[in-house]
């Protein structure tokens, strides 16, 4: 259980409309030390809701504190968190350690060249650190732009899709090191829509999925709270009252209906075993699915990763 | 272990595929409603329509002003009083034009640029020289249909305004081929230069106070050069008076000078000079803005 | 808050943009020379009217501020680096004051230089003269610099709303209303003028020196003031 008076970061009922769309809604929930993943397919209101963490927008309802801060309009309060974004934000005429140097400065860091030096180590960029940031690939200036957001030491990171465009090399550096920072006490959170990433870092995992948090926790309760809930799951095939009849007998499946257009609604609360156990059903019927779909909105981001194993 | 391929409705396309005609069409098009900012929130369409009722509220005023004279002074008070008419409109409005193109004519070279959405555009059946030209017609296009609105609108109104509109329009009918004409030659002018400018930046702003400066400072500068030295080069220094060029020429097609151009110095020179200037105005800047695209590939 | 200083100088002073600021500022000397060395000199009125107030204080000073301190903040938007500055412990007129001090720099020396040698050339080295033409353009660069500073910061279409301003509003609207004047930048500029020299600038539908004064510093931490507040409210990219 997630313990209120240790928590970092406090999102209270927190919604964000633009207008008539609404890209965050009521979300609540505490952010502990240690690597917290925020996951959920594109567009389901991610970034929008780490731009508010981060101080960078504005809440259309609700509250957000760090350290028991308002995240909005509070400078001083940068100079604990450090925040990437998901797009680029660098200079491309400046140099990569002229870069993180300016952001360190920016920041009021001690020993500056100090703390760029290992900065820049820490991302191994060494090499590269003194070349133009335009001349870079699009891992470089990632990994330039990681250097810059921990160069000033901070306890809280938000990190937006940092590994995109990474290689895989430099995912397991990252893994790394995002182990390494959290180990020494820090707060960080990441979001992703992939994933295995999420999977290999995160202890807890927010799941946002249409601008509402659709679950949290620890992954593996997640996936096994998952489960507890009925799919319903649409079949197209050529044999539609066979199937249906057949898929009764499964013992994954709950419920069956049979829509007017020919398809088979199957109930499911053990998606895994039915993955496996329908394909071979219709085989044994001689039925030929057409199509299998997950219907539930509000999960098909997650059965989509549970189906792909 | 088998593997099966489920059919998700996957088709290939089997409709028509048509050829380059087509695409340039297309960018035609999108040049026409980028400029107009059509398709877009409500915000970009704020520029552009704003001077295009700019443009006309001028017209208006005139036709206005020109049919309470012709109540309160009698017949012919437009040629007592000398008050504007249509060869008079495009020096009053001439400024506004610049300003038009200079901030909406942006808009259609340098985001694609930008962007590099102009790589996507040439992997299609495009190539550098259908693009620019698209893009000149489609702002020639709205350039002229906002420099004959306000014409139109001023006919009507000094026709209306007349006591005997049929008798006005039989004696007057010859204004109408002429506003078109000259509505073409401003727009023109406007629109090759405004591209030209366009071609060299890729962020709007730039080329847009580029454009205004050009014309904005040139006009006073030449002007007081010109004054001070009337006897000497004051012509040819008034040539490069920017904002002038096109309306000699609407000068000659009005076939005397209007309100604006009367002092200029450049009058002088004669109808040939200033129309081959203007001409040269035009195809030197359309040839370098064509030579700039020409060989872009995706 | 030197770092944003000198980032902003290395954004803002490209080549190209240096070329052509030097080439405007040397136009109205050319035009001043050439009025002076003709037998039929204009009056101080005339000159005043066309090359200081049309040329310098209308055209050329708003323009070269326009195309430096909109740019200004409206990049960083466009591309998406303000988040560089805000996410630091700065506060926020910390980052708004280095931003104009940038600006000013780098306009300020063509402009200064254009008024003082065109000021020079035409009242023939008379030193009031020119200091109250070089102190009147500075301070219109400074009001100007403010007021587009916290344009770029405001509005996407920043450099039409400029244009529009120094086009119809004090090239137009101000030569004729004269109650326009008081909101007009270039006038505040052109009134400090006739302050500074008095016997020389007479004359004139201007506000009162003490007035304009008053009026510009009014508009100089208004429009810092409002950039502040803007940076403090605004959603950053």
């Amino acid at each position: 259980m997630i313990k209120a008076a240790t928590a970092v970061i406090r999102v209270d009922g927190v919604s964000r409309w633009y207008g008539s769309v609404v890209a965050v809604s009521d979300v609540t929930f505490d952010v502990q030390p240690g690597i917290t993943g925020l996951l959920g397919p594109n567009g389901a209101g991610k970034t929008t809701l780490l731009r508010m963490m981060t101080g960078l927008a504005t809440a259309s309802s609700g509250t957000i504190t760090m350290f028991g801060q308002p995240v909005r309009d509070n400078p001083s309060l940068y100079r604990r968190l450090g925040v990437m974004s998901e797009h680029e934000t660098v200079y491309g005429f400046m140099r990569g350690r002229e870069f993180v140097r300016a952001m360190a400065k920016l920041r009021g860091v001690p020993h500056l060249d100090d703390a760029v030096d290992r900065a820049i180590a820490h991302v191994d960029m060494a090499d590269a650190q003194h070349r133009r940031m335009e001349t870079y690939s699009r891992g470089m200036r990632q990994r330039m732009r990681l250097a810059a957001t921990i160069v000033h030491d901070p306890e809280v990171l938000i990190l937006d899709e940092p590994l995109n465009g990474a290689d895989p090399r430099q995912r397991v550096h990252f893994k790394r090191l995002l182990q390494q920072l959290a180990a020494e006490g820090r707060t960080i959170v990441i979001s992703s829509h992939i994933l295995e990433e999420i999977e290999e870092l995160a202890d807890d995992v927010l799941l946002v999925v249409n601008g509402k948090l659709a679950a949290q926790g620890g992954f593996r309760a997640i996936r096994a709270a998952l489960n507890q809930r009925p799919y319903h799951v649409r079949v197209m095939s050529d044999a539609p009252r066979k199937l249906a009849a057949a898929a009764v007998t499964l013992p994954s499946v709950d419920a069956v209906h049979l829509d007017p257009d020919g398809a088979v609604i199957v109930l499911s609360r053990n998606v895994l075993d039915l993955q496996v156990a329908l394909p071979r059903l219709a085989q044994a019927e001689a039925v030929r699915l057409r199509k299998v779909e997950p219907l539930d909105d509000s999960l098909e981001s997650v059965f989509g990763y549970l189906v792909e194993g | 272990m088998t593997g099966t391929v489920f059919d998700i409705g996957y088709r290939s396309y089997t409709g028509a595929r048509e050829g380059r005609g087509r695409s340039r069409l297309a960018l035609f098009r999108d040049g026409v409603r980028a400029s107009l900012g059509l398709g877009r929130p409500p915000r970009a369409k704020v520029l552009p329509w704003l001077f295009v009722v700019l443009l006309s509220g001028i017209a208006l005023v005139m036709a206005m002003i020109a049919g309470a004279a012709e109540r309160l002074v009698g017949d012919g008070a437009t040629e007592k009083l000398n008050l504007p008419t249509h060869a008079d409109y495009y020096g009053i409005a001439s400024i506004l034009m610049f300003v038009f193109a200079a901030l909406v004519a942006p808009e259609l070279l340098c985001r694609d640029r930008r962007e590099g959405v102009l790589q996507l555009y040439l992997v299609r059946p495009l190539t550098g020289t259908d693009y620019v030209a698209a893009r000149w017609a489609s702002f020639l296009t709205v350039m002229t249909v906002a420099a004959w609105l306000p014409q139109v609108i001023l006919f009507l109104g000094l026709c209306m305004g007349d006591p005997a509109p049929i008798a006005y329009l039989r004696e007057h009918w010859l204004d109408i081929p002429r506003f078109l004409a000259s509505g073409i030659i401003m727009s023109t002018y406007v629109t090759t230069l405004a591209l030209l400018t366009a071609s060299f930046t890729s962020r709007r702003a730039y080329a847009a106070v580029f454009l205004v400066g050009l014309f904005a400072i040139t006009t006073p500068f030449t002007i007081g050069l010109a004054d001070e030295m009337r006897d000497g080069a004051g012509p040819w220094i008034s040539m490069f008076n920017l904002t002038n060029i096109p309306l000699h020429v609407v000068d000659v097609i009005f076939g005397g000078p209007s309100e604006m151009t009367e002092d200029a110095p450049a009058r002088v020179l004669g109808s040939t000079t200033l129309v081959t200037w203007y001409l040269a105005w035009i195809l030197v800047p359309a040839l370098v803005l064509w030579s700039r695209y020409r060989r872009a590939t995706p | 808050m030197s770092t944003v200083y000198l980032l902003t100088m290395r954004q803002l002073a490209g080549r190209w943009r240096l070329v052509i600021m030097t080439v405007l500022a040397v136009l109205p000397v050319l035009v001043a020379a050439i009025m002076v060395s003709s037998a039929d000199a204009p009056s101080v009125r005339e000159f005043e009217e066309v090359v200081l107030g049309t040329i310098i204080a209308g055209s050329i000073a708003p323009l070269v501020v326009l195309a430096l301190a909109g740019p200004a903040f409206a990049n960083e938007v466009e591309d998406r680096t303000l988040a560089n500055l805000t996410l630091t412990p700065l506060p926020r007129w910390r980052i708004v004051l280095p931003k104009l001090l940038a600006t000013i720099t780098l306009a300020a020396p063509f402009i200064a230089t254009s008024a003082l040698a065109t000021a020079y050339v035409a009242f023939l080295g008379d030193p009031l003269a020119v200091v109250a033409v070089t102190a009147s353009a500075i301070i219109g660069v400074a009001l100007y610099a403010s007021a587009f500073l916290w344009l770029g910061l405001v509005s996407t279409q920043a450099i039409g709303i400029g244009l529009l301003y120094i086009v119809l509003w004090e090239g137009f609207f101000s030569g004729f209303v004269s109650g326009v004047r008081l909101l007009s930048i270039r006038h505040h500029a052109i009134a400090l003028m006739h302050g500074i020299d008095p016997r020389r600038f007479a004359g004139g539908d201007h506000p009162s020196p003490e007035v304009a004064a008053a009026l510009a510093g009014l508009v100089l931490v208004g429009f810092v003031a409002l950039s502040v507040r803007r940076m403090r409210r605004m959603d950053v990219p």
